[in-house]
C-alpha cells in the first residue's frame, strides 16, 4: 500500500465514521487500549484492545468452547485496575457447558473474589444486565456468554452495546457458543480454538496454547496467531503469526451490514 | 348472621332443617375452612392499612393494635366507623370493638347485644349508620362493661361454659368476685387466666402476622392511582419522607417493601433488598422501577390503588460519606448499586461471588454466596499450589460429571483415548493422576469411592479434567471396571 492509498483509507475511514457518528478516538492508533504484551497481536489491533468497546468471542467449535472462556477470563485478568468483572450466564450455559469454577478461574489468573456472577434465564436479559454494566464505570469488564445465536444480539443491540460500553469506558466482551453469521457492531471480532500444547520436559501438559483469528477489526488488518497464556505473569506470548495486509478489499472478509 | 338473619330470629347453632322451616329460601353451603383460612388473610393483609401491627384470630377475628393509630384516622370511633363501613362495601359484615385489653375487646365485639342501651352507666356504645354495633370501651370502665356478658365471652371452650352453666353461673359478674383457687382448680387455670387477661392484669400482646417495619411511611389518594409513573411518583416522595425518618436515626434500609393497597381491598406487596444501607429517593424509585417492570401484569392495579406505603423492614448503619473531589469512580457505593440493580430485576439470589470452602472435594470447594451477603474473604484453595505449566483447575465444572467411555492401556493408568458426548478423543498428554479421597471424617457412609485426576490434552489442544472412580483392585475389584467422568474443562 502506497502513502498515498493510506492516507484516502484513512480519511474514507473518517468520513464513514462521521456518518456513523462514532467516535474518531476508537480509528486512532494509540487510542485508549489494553495492550495484550504481544507485539504482533497489539501491533494490527493499533496498541491493543480498544477500551470503552464491545468485542466479540466465539469457539471454532463446541469443543474448544474451554478456550474461548479462558481467552475472556485471561482479558479480564489482563483489564484489572482492582476493578471486578462481571460474567453474565445463561442457566443453559451452565448446564450445557459447565458452571463457572472459582478455583479455576483463580489458577488461571483472575482471583475469583474479583468476579461478579449474574445467572440470567433469557438471552434477552444477559444483554439488558450487559448494557448495566457497561454503563455502571464500575466494571473492568463485563462478559455475556450467549448460548444461542441470531436473534438476542443483533446489530441493533450490539449498537446498544458499543455506545453503553463507550460511555462506561469499560470493556464488552459477547462470548457466543457458536459462531454467528448475524451482523454486529463490534470493534473486534476472533474465532477462538485450543491448540496444542508445548509440552515441559516430562512430557505433561505445556502452558495453556490457543489460535486466535481476528475476523472482523475496524482499526486495521486481520490476523492469525497461535498464543501461549503464562498465568503466573499474566501475559500472553505470540507463537506463530500470520497476519493478513492491510486490505482494501477489507469490507468483503467482514461481515456486511445488513440493508433495512 | 347478618341483620336479616337476626330479624327472622335464626341464630347460629340451629339445625339446617329448623331455620328452613323459619326461612324456607335459605340457601346453603358446605363450610370450606380452608376458603375461610384464605379470605381471613386476605381480609387482614387489607387490615393492614390502619396499623401494621394484625394479628389473626382464627377463624373469624383480627386483632388490631391501634396504639397511636386512632388520630390518623380521627379518633378511635371514626378509624372503627370506617373499617366496617369498607369491609361492608366489600359484602363483609363485622363488627368491631376498641378496648384497652385484647379480652374486653375481643368480648364486646362478639357480645355486644348483651350490653345494656347506651347512656345507662359509663359504658358507651354507638350504633352506626349501616347497622352494625361498634362498641369503643372508655379508658378504665373494662370492668363494668364486662360484667354483664355471657362467660361465653371470656375466650373460653364451650364445654367449660357449660359446666359452668350447670354451676349457676351464667354472666361474667357471677364469677368475677369469687375465690381464685377454687375455680382455677375446679375449671382450669386457663379459665382464671382468661379473666385476668381481659380485665388487664395479665400482659397479653398482639402477635403480628408480619415483621414489624422499622419505619414506614404512607399516602392515601381520595381518587385510586393506576398509572405506573403515579405509583413511581408516590414511592419517590415516600422514599424522601422515609429517607428523613433513618436519617435521623443514622440508618439505611437493606430490605424495603412497598404495598400497593388495591381499591378493591387487594394488596400488592414488593419486596426488594439492597446490597448496601439506602435512604437515596431516586435509586429507591430506579429499584422499584425494575422490579415492576419484572412484575409486569402480576402485579395488576384493576380499579387503581387508594393507599401506598412504603416501608423499611430491615436497616443497618448509614453514616454520611464525604466524597471525593474527583468525582465518581471506584466508589464502593457504586458497585452496590449496580448489585441492587440487577437484584431488583433478577432476583438478589440470581448475583452472586464464589466464595471458597475449607474442602479439596473440588466440586464444594467453592460457593457462589448472593453478592450482597458475600464477605470476600480469602482462604487456602488445596490443590492449586501444584507446580505446572498449565492451570490444575479447569475454568468450567459440570455440576453433574459426565460419564466417558475409556480405553486405558493399564486399568489404574491414564487414558489413552476416550469418547464423550459421542465425540472420540485421542490422549497427547497427560498430567495425574491426582488422588483425591472423599471426607471418611464427614461421610460416615463410607461408600464415596476415591477418585484418580487426571489433566489430557486431545489431539486438537482441548484439554480437559477427567477422573476415574475407585481404587482399582481395591476399592473396586474385577471383574467390575471403574467408572470415568468427564468433571471440567480447562482454558
Amino acid at each position: 500500500m502506497t502513502a498515498a492509498e493510506a492516507a484516502t483509507l484513512s480519511r474514507l475511514r473518517r468520513a464513514v465514521a462521521e456518518i456513523e457518528g462514532s467516535d474518531l478516538s476508537v480509528l486512532e492508533a494509540g487510542g485508549r487500549a489494553l495492550p495484550l504484551g504481544a507485539a504482533p497481536v497489539d501491533a494490527v489491533l493499533g496498541g491493543g484492545l480498544a477500551l470503552g468497546s464491545l468485542h466479540e468471542l466465539a469457539p471454532i467449535a463446541p469443543l474448544h468452547l474451554g478456550a474461548a472462556v479462558g481467552f475472556a477470563l485471561m482479558l479480564a485478568a489482563r483489564a484489572g485496575q482492582g476493578k471486578p468483572a462481571l460474567w453474565i450466564q445463561p442457566d443453559f450455559a451452565a448446564t450445557e457447558a459447565g458452571a463457572l469454577y472459582g478455583p479455576g478461574l483463580s489458577a488461571l489468573g483472575l482471583p475469583m473474589e474479583r468476579l461478579l456472577l449474574l445467572r440470567v434465564a433469557r438471552p434477552v436479559d444477559a444483554l439488558w444486565a450487559m448494557e448495566e454494566g457497561l454503563k455502571s464505570h464500575v466494571l473492568s469488564a463485563v462478559i455475556a456468554e450467549l448460548t444461542e445465536d441470531g436473534v438476542a444480539a443483533d446489530l441493533t443491540a450490539t449498537r446498544r452495546l458499543v455506545l453503553a460500553a463507550r460511555d462506561g469506558g469499560g470493556l464488552g466482551f459477547l462470548l457466543r457458543h457458536r459462531i454467528s453469521p448475524e451482523a454486529s457492531a463490534a470493534a473486534t471480532r476472533w474465532d477462538i480454538a485450543s491448540a496444542p500444547s508445548r509440552p515441559d520436559a516430562f512430557g505433561g501438559l505445556g502452558r495453556t496454547a490457543f489460535t486466535l483469528s481476528l475476523v472482523k477489526n475496524r482499526r486495521g488488518p486481520l490476523g492469525r496467531w497461535t498464543m501461549e497464556w503464562d498465568h503466573h505473569e499474566r501475559t500472553f506470548s505470540a507463537l506463530s503469526v500470520a497476519v493478513a495486509k492491510t486490505a482494501l478489499d477489507r469490507p468483503a472478509l467482514s461481515p456486511l451490514v445488513r440493508a433495512g | 348472621m347478618n341483620d336479616a338473619a337476626d330479624r327472622l330470629g335464626l341464630i347460629t347453632t340451629m339445625a339446617l332443617a329448623d331455620a328452613r322451616a323459619m326461612y324456607p329460601a335459605l340457601a346453603a353451603a358446605d363450610a370450606d375452612p380452608e376458603a375461610d383460612g384464605a379470605l381471613l388473610v386476605a381480609v387482614a393483609d387489607w387490615c393492614d392499612r390502619y396499623t401494621p401491627l394484625v394479628g389473626l384470630d382464627a377463624p373469624d377475628g383480627f386483632l388490631l393494635d391501634i396504639t397511636g393509630c386512632a388520630h390518623l384516622f380521627g379518633g378511635e370511633a371514626a378509624l372503627c366507623r370506617d373499617l366496617v363501613e369498607r369491609l361492608a362495601r366489600q359484602g363483609l359484615q363485622a363488627a368491631a370493638a376498641v378496648a384497652d385489653t385484647v379480652g374486653c375487646a375481643w368480648a364486646v365485639a362478639r357480645y355486644a347485644s348483651f350490653l345494656p342501651p347506651a347512656g345507662g352507666g359509663r359504658s358507651v356504645r354507638e350504633a352506626d349508620r349501616v347497622g352494625v354495633k361498634s362498641g369503643i370501651v372508655p379508658v378504665g370502665a373494662l370492668r363494668d362493661v364486662l360484667l354483664p356478658l355471657p362467660l361465653g365471652a371470656l375466650r373460653i371452650d364451650m364445654a367449660t361454659v357449660a359446666a359452668l352453666a350447670q354451676a349457676g353461673l351464667k354472666c361474667i359478674a357471677d364469677v368475677l368476685d369469687r375465690p381464685r383457687a377454687p375455680l382455677a382448680a375446679r375449671y382450669g387455670q386457663n379459665f382464671v387466666r382468661r379473666i385476668d387477661q381481659a380485665l388487664g392484669r395479665e400482659d397479653e400482646s398482639i402477635r403480628p402476622r408480619l415483621p414489624v417495619p422499622v419505619a414506614m411511611a404512607e399516602q392515601r389518594f381520595p381518587e385510586p392511582i393506576g398509572h405506573e409513573e403515579d405509583v413511581l411518583g408516590t414511592i419517590e416522595h415516600l422514599a424522601h419522607e422515609l429517607g428523613r425518618v433513618l436519617e435521623r436515626r443514622g440508618e439505611g434500609a437493606r430490605l424495603m417493601q412497598v404495598a400497593l393497597f388495591r381499591a378493591d381491598g387487594k394488596v400488592h406487596r414488593l419486596q426488594l433488598g439492597t446490597a448496601a444501607p439506602l435512604r437515596d429517593p431516586a435509586l429507591v424509585r430506579k429499584l422499584f422501577a425494575d422490579r415492576l417492570a419484572v412484575l409486569g401484569d402480576e402485579c395488576d392495579p384493576g380499579f387503581g390503588f387508594d393507599m401506598l406505603r412504603l416501608s423499611a423492614q430491615v436497616t443497618e448503619r448509614l453514616d454520611p460519606q464525604q466524597t471525593g473531589l474527583s468525582g465518581s469512580g471506584d466508589d464502593p457505593a457504586d458497585l452496590a448499586h449496580l448489585v441492587d440493580r440487577l437484584g431488583a430485576r433478577f432476583g438478589l439470589r440470581r448475583v452472586s461471588r464464589l466464595e471458597p470452602r475449607n474442602t479439596h472435594i473440588p466440586e464444594f470447594a467453592v460457593a457462589a454466596v448472593p453478592a450482597h451477603a458475600a464477605q470476600g474473604k480469602r482462604s487456602f484453595i488445596p490443590g492449586i499450589e501444584q507446580d505446572s505449566l498449565s492451570p490444575v483447575r479447569p475454568t468450567r465444572l459440570f455440576q453433574r460429571p459426565e460419564p466417558i467411555e475409556t480405553v486405558a492401556a493399564v486399568p489404574d493408568g491414564p487414558p489413552v483415548r476416550f469418547r464423550w458426548r459421542r465425540v472420540l478423543h485421542e490422549v497427547t498428554a497427560v498430567e495425574g493422576p491426582e488422588r483425591i479421597a472423599m471426607e471418611w471424617w464427614r461421610d460416615n457412609r463410607g461408600n464415596q469411592l476415591t477418585r484418580d485426576y487426571f489433566r489430557v490434552e486431545d489431539k486438537e489442544g482441548a484439554r480437559m479434567w477427567l477422573y476415574r472412580e475407585g481404587l482399582f483392585g481395591y476399592e473396586v475389584k474385577e471383574p467390575k471396571k471403574p467408572n470415568w467422568y468427564l468433571h471440567g474443562l480447562f482454558a
